[in-house]
């Protein structure tokens, strides 16, 4: 019988094997780096309908998160603030500027400014911002340093490894109350937040739910 | 390189569609090139890259810079991350903070009793309904009605326009005004002669003060008022006697008397066909009071339980809780309160010629008369805490008797007090119709309600109306009478209206809306003041007006913040009875006549559906999936028949009416269902039922517990105009109505075909066989024997559960979990707080309002018929039923059945079977000891639910709620999409599951987890995270007007559910599987009297366990007693 196949074919198998390994090994790879919150959504850094700066009103200007984000202490959302927040100020100052022209487009209107939202949890997942501010943990451990971003990007993965991180260490995150929405404030060197951190744990009795229920509802 | 696929606006989600405004939004890569921000961002991640991009070759830029702007976002936006937008208000509206709800007092407008409401709304939009628990007599419980009536509000298929009928086209809201202030024009002149409005009965005081203002200008004008569901004739009779027995009294002519009950003092009670228990105005206030006297906690109170001996043909949930049952058909109900009357006469002494004169009024009837004796005796040595109680749709002779021996019983004040209420003033329909035959109707205006479907059929209603000139309908659906009428005027839903009512004890409640109306409807009393001219016709001034005018002392903000307006109830009057009234009424001395039933002379009775009632929530989806509480059916209306007439007629016929035994397990153990069943489809034959001349076609149904011969049929199906949900679902009963459907008829036969229809049962079937899942006992045999629970069910001979930590406390146990044994460890119960639930069979009626509530609270979606019948049924809490008949041979249908009902829910058990067999664990144990559903974890392969021994998850087989009813199997090609009504009730704080995923209840997780939160933002810095007792109450706690369901914290011992938990009679449904259930039970018991000749010593439930299981039955309770 002759050879039907020629001798270099006897290897393929083998090479064929490996590639897909080694393929597989790649895609999982990939997806697992690319693919995963950390990658993907930090940075995060759409444009918004309007060039707002946090840069400007709160780190230059000192205003307070609340005052525009007026719930996040009483309710799970942290609200946008409404077109008349920012009119508040803004039927005074630059009254003329071209930046601002879609406010008052939507002041006068009574149309909702197209924000785009930055920071988007999955729908199966309930966050409660209220409990979160009112038991020392400040807006910079999610969202970064707010107060210094010119356009708002994400800065932290938000995926559910980075939630547990805290809710199992609280005591790495946690600070006093009255510093929760002064986003420069840190403790003066790890451990001391670490030592700081487990007193307000063992004081405020804070016991982050760590099993489904608590954000899986 | 213009290249439109890069283009952001089919990438983004925008809401609207409109040219998005400058800057934002680049069209080509030129563009964006040009752009300064672009520049700017360029410079920012990429400053070597950014000088390269002048006057640089597109494809050469292109490869540079495609990776990263692929995943920066720019252009293929869509990928990296799904663009959402966050829409804030223009101007913010006051008090609305997003995700916290708001809480608004409302009422269920009903013609006697408007049950007071709280209404969670969310954004502006109403969710959910609670009772007011400001109202102590209902404590914030609410009826099925009450809750279903949310999805009303949601209904696509509500009246979304008003519809000239004639023209064809619709009428805007000023056409609709304009032709009623051109009634007002028109019937001004002639003081209303031909004008005629039908109405139905309302409690609210505004509408009576308008009617009376109606009166006023129109005399010559006629008010009439018809509603199937009411019946005035106890009021109307005792109306009547007050009248006569105390001429000084203050009254007005024709004042009503409502009789309200007080049975939390009643210790011996007798109803005569009355569900007061259900389906009799007043039943919130009544359960909850007889639960309370019903209660036993320590054998100390077993000697004060209740007693309640019922009287009915159809069996009802009354006849379910009664120690003592009767099966009389409702023919022979006048004579029997004849001879009761009789005995109690008798007893208390009045002479020889009452007693006789009624005992020949009542000699017509074949009855156990020692039944009658020894009843009658028991009620009499209780005297002053024993009440007899008829329904609201009996003779008025039975009223009137009723009081007589209410009066001797010394009643009045104790267990029964008498209020006085203004009278309807109203003509019955039967009245207008004779005006209409007599041609003196040119205008008939009909203010909700649907007479042409439900008025009494020997009326002929539908032709009467047709004759009238003119006829407008205002009406929430459009209907039956909609369609014969000129004009259909839209309504609105008592949610988006303002009016008032009264409870049934009379406290003045508003209806408040928090809604604007959704659709261009109108309220009734906006019509009506328009018809009269008045100036102010806004419904909020008129219920304004009202309020004050009943001198309150506090402001209408109060009173709508309160929801109840304290001291309003009716005053109480009363009576006095004198011998020569007595003796008027026995004079007549006739025997009444009392028919002789048989196969073939049937006694029809034609009941309110305990589902869509008269009709009116036929298209709501959760009443028509909701399983009638003893037939267990949905979707459908049946023909009841008693199982020995559907053995008569399986021997005449020949066909399986009464289905054959059929093997239960390998022993070779027959079962015998009740209604013949086909892989879970009941297949009922279809009957013709012909009475008075008149025939409708339904299917049987094998009932046990009916009269002999007594037929009870549902009304409100097989309705011809509604809308999707209701099209097509059961026959239409009315037609065979005389007088009033609560008339019994006598005289019918039926003709059985070999026709079967399928119907969706969703308990096949009706027996424990003798296990020990529901434990029962007398009060008796409980006093004696407090731990006989223990002594029953497998556990009790089994190896131990807990071995040597059987006496630890609650508290080490639900946290310790000994002696567990488990493979499977499970998390560690280091909450703080550990939940857990009691239920007390002792005192759930088995209303079913919990089903609802948890369908309402936790987005679970209907599914229709088809995949009812398939046992696809979602809901998370159900009702389980078992009959157990009195010679424990689960062989033969029960004639004579005691019902027990048991609410079956995930009992979250500490070891659970379910957590250890999902194979991507998404049902997990927390901290806090409850069974966890992560939704998006699970990926559908139902171990689970084929592990769990009792049976409550449920799986959302198709995508329940974005595909349509009736088109499930059309895959990806059907209908698809959830309207947009539908979204709005759902509750934002659950998710809504989709295809593929295992569901179950959660004990409320959401209402938990928001406790937590917000004692957690109310404590702040201090270590007071503790939610107090009784701060989370689930959603079928909250309803359950008798308080049987009570949840809390296990961990701790001061709370209600560890109090509970620590009685005697608690126990856990098989618990002999080690699943160590935080769901516990607290035993039923039953309080028979000795004397009685159907006493048994034991509940037919324990008697056939310990004839199966246990030790045998002691020898009285074998002897058969009927």
């Amino acid at each position: 019988m002759a050879n039907i196949f020629p001798k270099w074919s006897n290897s393929v198998p083998r090479k064929v094997i490996i590639a897909l390994i080694l393929l597989f090994v790649a895609l999982v790879a990939g997806i697992n780096y690319y693919l995963t919150p950390k990658y993907a959504n930090v940075g995060y850094e759409p444009t918004q309908p309007v060039d707002f700066e946090h840069s400007l009103h709160v780190g230059q200007l000192g205003m307070d998160c609340r005052y525009c984000h007026t719930y996040v202490d009483r309710s799970e959302h942290s609200n946008i603030p409404a077109t008349q927040t920012c009119m508040n100020c803004h039927n005074q100052i630059k009254t003329d500027s071209d930046r601002l022209a879609p406010i008052r487009a939507s002041y006068e209107s009574g149309k909702a400014v197209q924000w785009v939202k930055v920071h988007h949890a999955p729908e199966y997942v309930y966050f409660n911002h209220a409990v979160h501010v009112n038991r020392g943990v400040s807006c910079v451990e999610c969202h970064g340093k707010v107060n210094e971003m010119k356009v708002v990007y994400q800065d932290k993965s938000l995926s559910m490894t980075f939630c547990l991180d805290c809710h199992r260490n609280p005591e790495n995150f946690v600070r006093p109350l009255n510093e929760v929405y002064n986003l420069d404030w840190k403790a003066e060197s790890p451990e001391k937040q670490k030592q700081q951190g487990l007193a307000y744990v063992h004081d405020w009795k804070i016991t982050p739910p760590v099993s489904c229920s608590g954000c899986h509802r | 390189m213009k290249s439109d696929n890069l283009n952001n606006d089919k990438e983004n989600k925008m809401p609207q569609e409109e040219t998005p405004n400058g800057r934002n939004y680049w069209r080509s890569l030129d563009e964006l090139t040009g752009a300064p921000e672009f520049k700017q961002w360029l410079d920012r991640e990429f400053p070597e890259g950014a000088s390269e991009i002048n006057g640089v070759d597109r494809r050469q830029f292109m490869k540079i810079m495609a990776a990263s702007f692929a995943l920066a976002g720019v252009g293929l936006a869509g990928c990296r991350q799904q663009t959402v937008n966050v829409l804030p208000y223009s101007k913010q509206p006051e008090r609305i903070v997003p995700g916290v709800p708001i809480y608004y007092t409302s009422s269920m407008p009903s013609a006697k009793d408007n049950i007071p409401l709280l209404v969670e709304t969310h954004d502006a939009r109403p969710t959910k309904i609670e009772g007011n628990p400001s109202y102590l007599a209902y404590n914030g419980a609410t009826d099925t009605f009450s809750q279903a009536s949310i999805l009303n509000l949601y209904d696509p298929d509500r009246a979304q326009r008003s519809m000239d009928n004639d023209k064809g086209k619709a009428l805007s809201k000023a056409e609709v005004l304009d032709l009623f202030t051109y009634i007002n024009h028109q019937f001004s002149e002639t003081q209303g002669e031909g004008l005629a409005v039908l109405a139905e009965p309302s409690s609210s005081p505004t509408r009576a003060r308008l009617v009376n203002e109606f009166k006023k200008k129109f005399p010559k004008a006629v008010w009439a008022e018809y509603d199937p569901t009411v019946d005035n004739s106890a009021e109307k009779v005792l109306g009547r006697f007050f009248q006569y027995s105390d001429p000084l009294a203050d009254k007005m002519p024709d004042d009503f008397i409502r009789p309200q009950y007080h049975f939390e003092n009643a210790k011996r009670i007798l109803a005569i066909d009355s569900d007061f228990l259900h389906s009799e105005p007043g039943q919130l206030g009544n359960s909850r009071a007889f639960a309370n006297a019903r209660r036993v906690h320590t054998t100390k109170d077993a000697s004060k339980m209740n007693r309640l001996y019922a009287v009915e043909s159809n069996f009802t949930l009354t006849g379910g809780m009664a120690d003592h049952r009767l099966r009389l058909p409702a023919s022979h109900a006048t004579a029997f309160t004849h001879l009761v009357a009789a005995e109690i006469f008798e007893l208390a002494g009045w002479d020889s010629a009452v007693v006789d004169a009624l005992r020949q009024k009542g000699s017509g009837l074949t009855v156990d008369h020692k039944w009658i004796k020894e009843c009658a005796r028991d009620l009499y040595d209780y005297r002053k805490q024993s009440l007899i109680i008829a329904g609201d749709d009996m003779p008025e002779d039975i009223h009137f008797l009723v009081m007589l021996m209410n009066n001797l019983l010394s009643a009045e004040g104790e267990t029964v007090s008498y209020s006085k209420l203004p009278s309807d003033q109203a003509i019955s329909i039967k009245e207008l119709a004779d005006l209409i035959k007599k041609g003196t109707i040119g205008t008939l205006v009909v203010l909700g309600g649907n007479p042409v479907y439900n008025a009494p059929a020997d009326l002929n209603w539908p032709k009467l109306q047709k004759s009238i000139n003119r006829v407008t309908h205002l009406s929430y659906y459009f209907n039956e009478t909609s369609k014969l009428a000129n004009e259909h005027i839209a309504a609105n839903h008592y949610l988006e209206s303002w009016g008032d009512g009264r409870a049934y004890d009379g406290t003045y409640v508003p209806v408040q809306p928090m809604i604007l109306p959704l659709f261009d409807g109108f309220t009734e009393l906006e019509l009506l003041a328009k018809v009269l001219g008045l100036k102010d016709a806004e419904p909020y001034g008129l219920v304004r007006e009202t309020f004050e005018s009943m001198n309150p002392n506090i402001s209408i903000e109060e009173w709508l913040g309160l929801g109840v307006l304290k001291n309003s109830e009716f005053p109480y009057v009363s009576f006095k009875i004198s011998r020569s009234q007595v003796e008027n009424f026995v004079e007549r001395a006739e025997t009444i006549s009392v028919p002789q039933l048989s196969e073939d002379n049937l006694e029809v009775r034609l009941v309110l559906s305990n589902q869509v009632l008269d009709g009116r929530y036929n298209n709501n989806g959760w009443l028509q999936e909701l399983p009638d509480p003893l037939t267990k059916l949905t979707w459908d209306n049946a023909i009841s028949i008693s199982p020995r007439l559907a053995k008569e007629l399986t021997q005449k016929t020949g066909l399986p009416i009464v289905p054959k035994a059929s093997l239960m397990n390998e022993l070779g153990q027959l079962e015998h269902d009740a209604n013949s069943f086909l892989r879970g489809k009941e297949q009922a034959f279809v009957a013709e039922l012909t009475v008075n001349g008149k025939t409708v076609k339904g299917p049987l149904h094998v009932q046990p517990g009916l009269a002999d011969y007594t037929l009870v049929i549902p009304v409100g199906y097989g309705r011809t105009v509604t809308g999707n949900v209701g099209s097509g679902t059961g026959f239409d009963a009315y037609p065979l109505s005389i007088g009033s459907i609560n008339t019994p008829l006598v005289g019918a036969r039926l003709k059985i075909s070999d026709e079967i229809y399928e119907l969706a049962n969703t308990q096949e079937h009706w027996s424990m066989e003798g296990r020990a899942i529901l434990r029962e006992s007398t009060a008796d045999d409980y006093a004696h024997n407090p731990d006989f629970v223990n002594k029953m069910g497998v556990e009790s001979h089994s190896p131990a559960i807990y071995g040597t930590a059987k006496n630890d406390s609650l508290q080490k146990k639900v946290t310790e979990i000994p002696r567990g044994g488990s493979l499977y460890k499970t998390p560690d119960f280091t909450g703080a707080q550990q939940w857990g639930m009691s239920i007390d069979l002792n005192t759930c009626t088995g209303c079913n309002a919990c089903v609802v509530a948890c369908q309402s609270e936790n987005n679970i979606p209907i599914i229709g018929k088809d995949q009812v019948l398939r046992g696809r049924e979602m809901h998370w809490i159900r009702m389980d039923r078992y009959f157990s008949s009195n010679d424990n041979n689960t062989m033969e249908i029960p004639e004579d059945p005691q019902v027990s009902f048991m609410s079956m829910l995930c009992q979250h058990c500490e070891l659970a079977p379910c957590e250890t067999v999902c194979p991507v664990n998404a049902t997990v144990h927390d901290e806090s000891g409850l069974n966890v559903m992560a939704y998006n974890r699970c990926v559908g392969t139902r171990y689970c639910a084929n592990n769990c021994p009792y049976k409550v998850r449920r799986f959302n087989f198709f995508d329940w709620n974005k595909r349509e009813i009736d088109h499930f199997y059309e895959g990806p090609m059907g209908p698809s999409g959830m309207p947009e009504l539908h979204k709005m009730q759902k509750n934002p704080n659950v998710t809504v599951r989709m295809r593929g995923v295992m569901e179950k209840c959660t004990f409320c997780v959401q209402r938990i987890e928001a406790a937590k939160i917000n004692q957690r933002v109310k404590a702040k810095d201090s270590p007071d995270v503790m939610v107090p007792d009784g701060a989370i109450k689930t959603a079928c706690q909250q309803v359950c007007p008798t308080e049987s369901i009570v949840f809390g914290d296990v961990a701790d011992a001061n709370t209600r559910v560890s109090k509970l938990k620590g009685l005697d009679m608690n126990y856990s449904v098989l618990g002999y599987l080690n699943t160590r259930p935080r769901t516990t039970y607290l035993a039923k018991l039953r309080n028979p009297n000795p004397l009685m000749p159907d006493y048994y010593p034991l509940p037919n439930t324990r008697s056939e366990y310990e004839k199966r299981y246990g030790h045998g039955v002691p020898h009285e309770a074998e002897v058969s007693h009927n």
